[in-house]
This record gives C-alpha cells, structure tokens and sequence, in this order.
C-alpha cells in the first residue's frame, strides 16, 4: 500500500532506543503521497484552521439535525467544539468546575464558558466568551439556562451531553435531547490538523517511552517509579496533559491466576501501585497524553531483566500478534466495512477465536477522547461493525491481544488514520523491543 | 471461578523512599472507614427517601464502594457507574474484574463494561431491589437515562441524589481527615521540590515536570489539577482566575512571583497548599506588602470558616479588607477531590458550611510593578474552631517549606 510505512524493529539493545530519543521533528513526516480528502498532513497542526474546520463539521451536522443549539461540559466536546485546551486534572474537578461550550445552529462561532477569560482560544470574538457557569452549581446553571435562552431562543431545542439537576430545573420545559449523534458525526471524521496533534502526541508518548523501558533492566523497580519518569518526560517534550494514570501491568500465566473477572476472560487494565517488578515479568503497558486537546494510545509488551530476551514462545506470540495486525490493516481502505477489519483479525487468529478482550475491541477511533468511534468488535455486534464503513479522516487504534493460558501473551497498540487510498500511521516506528520483526515479515 | 482476591493481596509493596505516616497512598481504604462511609450513605438515602442512588463520578463511587479504580483526566459521561439498593443494603459496582474492589463487594455485585445499553440494561436489571424502586436518585442526568431507568425501574421516578449524596459525604470523619492530612503532607513535598527548583531561566512548564514526577515518586501519581505553577509577571496584572490556562514556556526571570499551587492525593482524598515565593533575590517592598495584604485577606476568610456561615458572609470577609475578590472560587470544599461548597465573587452566596466539612480557602491579588500573590489553605470546620491543616507552611516570598516538613514518621529511628 502506498501509504503503508511500515513499521520496524529497531536493533535489540537499550543503548539503540536511548539513542533514539529524540524522533520528535525527524521522524514525524509520513514520506509518500498520504492524503486525507486530497490534502497532505501538516508537520504541526494549523490550531486556527482546526478550530475554523471543526466548527463548520458541528454546524453541517447541526443543520442536518433537529436541534437549535449544543450546550455541552463534558471535557472533551468542550475541548472539540472551542479549542479551549484544559490543563490536566482530576474527574471530581472537571465535573464541578465545569467550563461549557454554547454552540448554536448557524452561528459563526460557539460560546465558551470559563473562570479565565486569558485560556480562551484566540479567534472567539468579544461577547463570545463568558464567566463561567458551572451547570452543577445551582446559580452557575441559572445563568447559563439564561444565557441559553438568550442564545438560541426560550423554545429552543437543545442538544446535551450531560444534564446535571440544576441545569435541568434551570433549562424548565425547553425540549432536551442527546447531543450524542450530532457529536459523534462529527467527530469520527478528523481534518488534517487533528491528525498532526493525535499524531505529535503519538510521538511525544512514544519518545518518553523510550526513557522508560531500560528502566526495566533492573528488577525491582517499582510501578510508580515508571510513571514518574514517564510524567516527567511527556511534559518536557510538551505534552498538555497525563490522560490516564499509567499502566504497567505484570501479566499472570493463566488468567485465572489473575484478578477474577465477571466474564471469565482477562482482567486489563489494573491500575499501577507500588508494586516491585521482577526478573521475567511480562509487562502490558497502556497509557495516554493529550496534545492540543488529543490523546495518544500507547500499548507495548515488555519484558523485565538485564536480558529480556524473549523466549522462543513469546516471540511466536509476538509474530502472531503482528499476523493479525497485518491482516486487520490489509482491510483497511475507505469503503470498507469495519466487519471486514474484524473478520480478517479472526482469520489471522488462526480459528482461536476474537483476539481481543471481550468487555473491549479490536480497534477503536481516538480524538479529544482517548477511546471514540469507531469502535471495532465490541458488543454492539456484528450488524452493527458491517453498517460501520471505513472513511478518509476516521483514526483506528488497534489493540488486538494474543494469550496462551499458562503462558501469557502479547500485546500492543499501533495508532492509524484512514487516508484516500488506505492507511497511514500515526505513530513513529516505536521498537517493538525486546521482540523482534522477523525479516520475513519486514 | 469463585476464587477472590483479597484486596491488593497480589501487590507486593516497595519501601517508598518517603512513605507518608499512613502508608502507601495508592491503595484502597480500611475496612473501618469503608464501613462507615457506606453507613452514612444509606442513612442519607433514607433521610431522603431513596429507593436506589445511582453513582457515576469516580469519587462518589470510590466513597460508595471503597474501590479504586484507573484514574483518568477530565471529566467523564455520565452513567450508572454504581448503584446502592436501600432495601438490601448493598452496593452494585461496574467493574469487570475484583482488582482492588473491597471483598464486602462480592463478585455477584459487580456487573461489566458494555457498549450496547442493552446489555447494560440486562446487567442493571439483574440488581436485585431496582425492579420495585419507586424513587431513584442520580447525582446528575442525561437526556437518554430515563429510557435506560424505564426499561429496569418501570415504576421508578428520577430525583435529584445528589442532596443526599453530598449530606452523607460533606462532614468529614476523623479518619478522612486524616488522609487529607496525608494527601497534604504529600503535596507540602513537592512543593519543597517546586521551591528547590525555582531559578531565573525555569519555565512554568518544567515545574510541572518535576511536579508530576514527585507526585508519582512519592506514590500519589495522580494529580488533582496540572495547573501547579503560574508566573504571575510583573507588569499590567491580571487580578483574575489564573489556574484555568496552559503553562508557558516563557523563562522566568530575577524577581518575579511564581504562585505554586501543588494539591495530591492519598487514597482518593486530596489535599495541598497554595503559596507565592519570589525567583532570585528578595522581595521587593512592594511585594511584600502585597503578600502581607493577601494574607490578612485570607486570614480574614479562614476566621469566618465555621459552620453556618454563608458564601456571602466569607465573600465579606474578603471584601472588607480592600482587596477586590478574585474571578476564581474563594473557598471550595475539599475531600475526594474537589467539593461543594463553590463559594466565589459570582458563586455560592447562598451556600451554608456544615460542620466537619473542610475548605480549601484561595487568596489572590495582584499589583502593578509587583506581580501577584496566590495562597491556599486547607480548613478543617469543627463547630466554631477552624483548624488550618497548612499553617505551617511560611507564607513569606522567600521562604522554603522543606524545613517544615513534620507529618513524615522520624527518620531518625533506627538510625545510628
């Protein structure tokens, strides 16, 4: 596939990787003709041009619907609909000090509702942007049911994504409906500019990543002195966010040795502690970042030791887990149905069933939220992956999951955007180590 | 499989360099506090005649069900992420594995993760006492749940829980207290390291860096907020709200105030202080006297935080003293995470302190020539008496908070 560079391992020792720190700037260009509706991704992404973009997807979406207007606070369709970007921090203060965005159909720009007017984005004109009006306070969703009113008019029909009881006893008897589809639409199609920030926050992860990994040369590190590391360096290479504490989770042999699950498959993802690695354990790990508002996905195997040499049924595992990789990606063209993308998963198993999780997926989208449409093989079943039809712009974070009962398994994540004619990815070539592609697969 | 792992039987914990006197912070609550948290949470449901509280914030549900659960920035969807059954007694959890889930919570009360609502529905229905529910109390809403509640409580009304979910969260036990306490001693660490990293050419972004990497190092690698360390400059002020925007990586420069923030957590529960120390040399004159301003405004606050006060009368306290109050909230409450009251210039008026509640109380002001002035501090209301869990903290410009670090265990036992 033209767009295809593939991704290779890097040479089997930690000394490669530390010198490989800094692919920020040099590896990011995607070489080739990869295009997303005729146009090139950009080295950095164009905020403005993003914000000027993501607006006008809202207000076709908006016209095609029956609502008048959005009022919005959750995080991410804040971030996606203004720009504002947010620093970091816990769910209990997001979900009380809340900013909110006003988007009102036809209108040439939304509204924001913040503490700071200095974090609003540029481009939002005067009388855009507003003191803040928390919807779970009681006079903050006075005013803002009284700014909405004003806004989109009393008999207005509003699109939410949450409807904390203030704002609905302050909204009184304005017809309320789910924002959910309109959001959706338009966000499961990303511009060029939002496949450079998913992408620059790819290659953040992955560049601290690599400060990371030759920490396990030594058992006996802890969980916790891993994500000080990685906190430290995401932030330093410019990262906005931490998303998600996180994780470095030592795999059992059998799942059964594992946490007990409510459908018996595998317990992940657990979250980190102070919890001392040892020689030979089998590391999953999974974290995220945000950068201008998009998240990164991270998923790599590891292996912990001064020699973390895989053994020759690791490797195998990791060989399959690439197979069915491949075979997911071959599927991968515009037009195409993401039952497809599953089905070709299923065949590159072997006969040995979904590699995946059951309670997740084989793939799923990334943007302003770290796991978004489209989502492949959940349970939403299999109707619903064959209506789902791949598009240039939709991003796919694949997951997949190889696991032998009483010999554990591989896993890992590669971040992809569908383009004109296939597929580009998103990530950087981070090295698969200490597993290596065999050159047959190359 | 009806094997249960006790919780974090399978963590082998490390010796955390610097353990806070309670322990390692990332790990569930006692049985004793979890115990009792569930007590007050029915006896609040009964005070409001719920039936059934659907829980969906991480904290409401790490306060029902003592689980700790992935933390992850922002907020989330709402959705039935726990439920308690007044009639049984018992607390319904969505978690798809028993890690780190208290072992009063048995394995039949825990339900999964789906992405069709029908199947969620199948889960929900399967709780027993929600059937019959009459009135269902949610701590917010969303426009498609009274489908979802219809389809598993046909008889059910949705109400407003969240008056019940705050009587049984807001007055805190000792025990809370306590890991307030260790969140606050956590967080008085890294401002140490904050402080030993201040110099002429530091950007607020790397504060945050060595922030984060503290936090995670002392084993409470999840942040209250990211927004820790704020440049205040030195010329046209802005006297507002300034922990809402991004870091820069403008340098520092001789002279100027850097307000740092730094909040932690231990076992859900968050604390922090808030202070403004000077890059380089000594304070200006006028600096000082801004900083000393800001202090007799928030002294003035904190006087008046007992219980039964009113939002308006703390926004008073402020105003008396001349200094304008700042766009960001005045006084919040503090638990796991941040809490109501949200009490500020435009905000909270009507609010009233309970009793055993604790505040974070945020002084702000800025000066032209001078730059700004942040300080917060945590307050613990016990009848009329405010106990500042941070007044050992210097508040001076150029003071350091290392040499006051007293909450760790003595160092010095067993030592030669």
């Amino acid at each position: 596939m033209a767009t295809h560079r593939a991704v290779t391992a890097m040479s089997n020792t930690s000394n490669a990787t530390t010198s490989a720190m800094d692919p920020i700037g040099t590896a990011v260009a995607t070489k080739g003709t990869a295009t997303v509706s005729g146009r090139e991704l950009p080295e950095r992404a164009d905020r403005a041009r993003m914000r000027v973009e993501r607006h006008a997807r809202i207000q076709h979406e908006l016209a095609r619907s029956d609502l008048d207007a959005l009022v919005l606070s959750g995080t991410s369709a804040v971030t996606y609909t203004t720009g504002v970007e947010l620093p970091g921090c816990d769910p209990a203060r997001a979900a009380l000090w809340r900013t909110v965005a006003v988007v009102v159909s036809g209108a040439e720009h939304p509204h924001l509702f913040i503490a700071e007017p200095a974090a609003a984005p540029p481009g939002l004109p005067p009388g855009h942007v507003h003191p803040a009006a928390p919807p779970d306070l009681r006079d903050g969703a006075a005013r803002l049911a009284e700014a909405v009113r004003d806004l989109a008019g009393a008999h207005a029909t509003i699109g939410l994504d949450e409807l904390p009881h203030p704002l609905r006893r302050a909204l009184g008897d304005m017809e309320l409906r789910s924002a959910s589809a309109v959001m959706g639409r338009a966000k499961v199609i990303k511009t060029v500019d939002e496949l450079a920030c998913i992408r620059r926050a790819q290659h953040v992860t992955e560049a601290a990543m690599l400060a990371v990994e030759p920490m396990l040369r030594e058992p006996g590190v802890t969980q916790i002195e891993l994500s000080a590391t990685f906190a430290r360096r995401v932030v330093e290479l410019g990262a906005e966010q931490v998303g998600i504490d996180p994780i470095w989770q030592v795999m059992p042999r059998t799942a059964a040795q594992g946490p007990w699950t409510t459908h018996g498959d595998l317990a992940f993802p657990t979250p980190s502690a102070n919890v001392e690695l040892r020689d030979g354990d089998v590391i999953w790990v999974d974290s995220g970042i945000h950068v201008g508002g998009y998240a990164s996905d991270f998923g790599r195997t590891w292996l912990v030791g001064p020699d973390p040499t895989p053994s020759a049924r690791q490797q195998e595992q990791f060989e399959r887990w690439l197979a069915v990789l491949r075979a997911s990606l071959r599927q991968c063209r515009p037009g195409g149905s993401t039952l497809e993308v599953a089905r070709a998963a299923e065949e590159a198993h072997r006969g040995e069933g979904r590699p995946w999780v059951s309670h997740f997926y084989l793939a799923h989208g990334v943007g302003t939220d770290s796991a978004e449409m489209p989502m492949i093989g959940t349970d939403l079943g299999e109707r619903f992956d064959e209506g789902q039809i791949l598009a240039p712009g939709m991003v796919l974070v694949f997951e997949p999951i190889i696991w032998d009962d009483g010999s554990a398994g591989y896993r890992a994540e590669e971040v992809v955007a569908i383009t004109d004619d296939g597929w580009m990815p998103l990530g950087g070539g981070h090295p698969y180590y200490p597993f290596t592609v065999p050159a047959e697969m190359t | 499989m009806t094997r249960h792992t006790p919780p974090n039987v399978d963590h082998d914990p490390a010796p955390l360099r610097d353990r806070p006197p309670l322990g390692d912070p990332s790990t569930i609550d006692d049985a004793g506090l979890r115990a009792e948290r569930r007590d007050r949470l029915f006896a609040a449901m009964s005070d409001h005649d719920l039936d059934v509280l659907v829980l969906a914030r991480p904290a409401e549900v790490a306060f029902a069900s003592g689980a700790r659960q992935l933390w992850t920035a922002g907020s989330r969807p709402f959705g039935p992420a726990s439920v308690a059954v007044a009639a049984t007694g018992r607390v319904h959890l969505l978690s798809v594995s028993d890690f780190d889930v208290p072992p009063e919570i048995p394995h039949e009360d825990l339900y999964g993760l789906w992405w069709n609502p029908a199947n969620l529905a199948r889960d929900l229905a399967s709780i027993p006492g929600l059937r019959e529910a009459k009135r269902v109390g949610t701590t917010s809403s969303s426009p498609g749940f009274a489908d979802l509640l219809a389809s598993v409580a046909p008889d059910a009304r949705e109400v407003d829980g969240s008056p019940a979910l705050w009587e049984a969260r807001t007055p805190k036990s000792p025990a809370e207290i306590d890991r307030i306490t260790g969140a606050t001693a956590i967080a008085l660490d890294t401002l140490g390291a904050l402080e030993r990293g201040l110099s002429v050419g530091v950007t607020e972004a790397h504060l945050r860096a060595v922030w984060l990497s503290e936090l995670a190092t002392a084993g409470a690698p999840t942040p209250p907020t990211e927004a820790v360390a704020r440049a205040t400059g030195r010329g046209a002020v802005d006297d507002t709200a300034v922990f809402q925007r991004l870091d820069s990586t403008v340098a520092l420069a001789e002279g100027e105030l850097v307000a740092l923030d730094p909040g932690a957590f231990f076992r859900g529960y968050e604390g922090g202080v808030g202070r403004t120390r000077v890059i380089g040399s000594s304070p200006s004159p006028q600096q000082a006297d801004l900083a000393a301003r800001v202090d007799e405004a928030t002294e003035a606050v904190i006087e008046r935080c007992v219980a039964g006060t009113t939002g308006v009368e703390l926004v008073e306290a402020w105003e008396t003293t001349g200094l304008a109050v700042p766009l960001m909230p005045l006084v919040t409450g503090v638990g796991l995470g941040m809490e109501p009251p949200v009490i500020g210039a435009a905000l909270g008026h009507d609010s009233v302190l309970v009793d055993r509640c604790v505040l974070a109380v945020t002084g702000w002001a800025g000066s032209e020539g001078a730059g700004s002035v942040l300080r917060r501090d945590l307050v613990a209301v016990d009848g009329n008496d405010p106990r500042v869990l941070t007044a050992h903290v210097p508040t001076a410009l150029d003071s350091m908070s290392t040499t006051v670090t007293t909450a760790r265990p003595a160092r010095s036992e067993g030592e030669p």
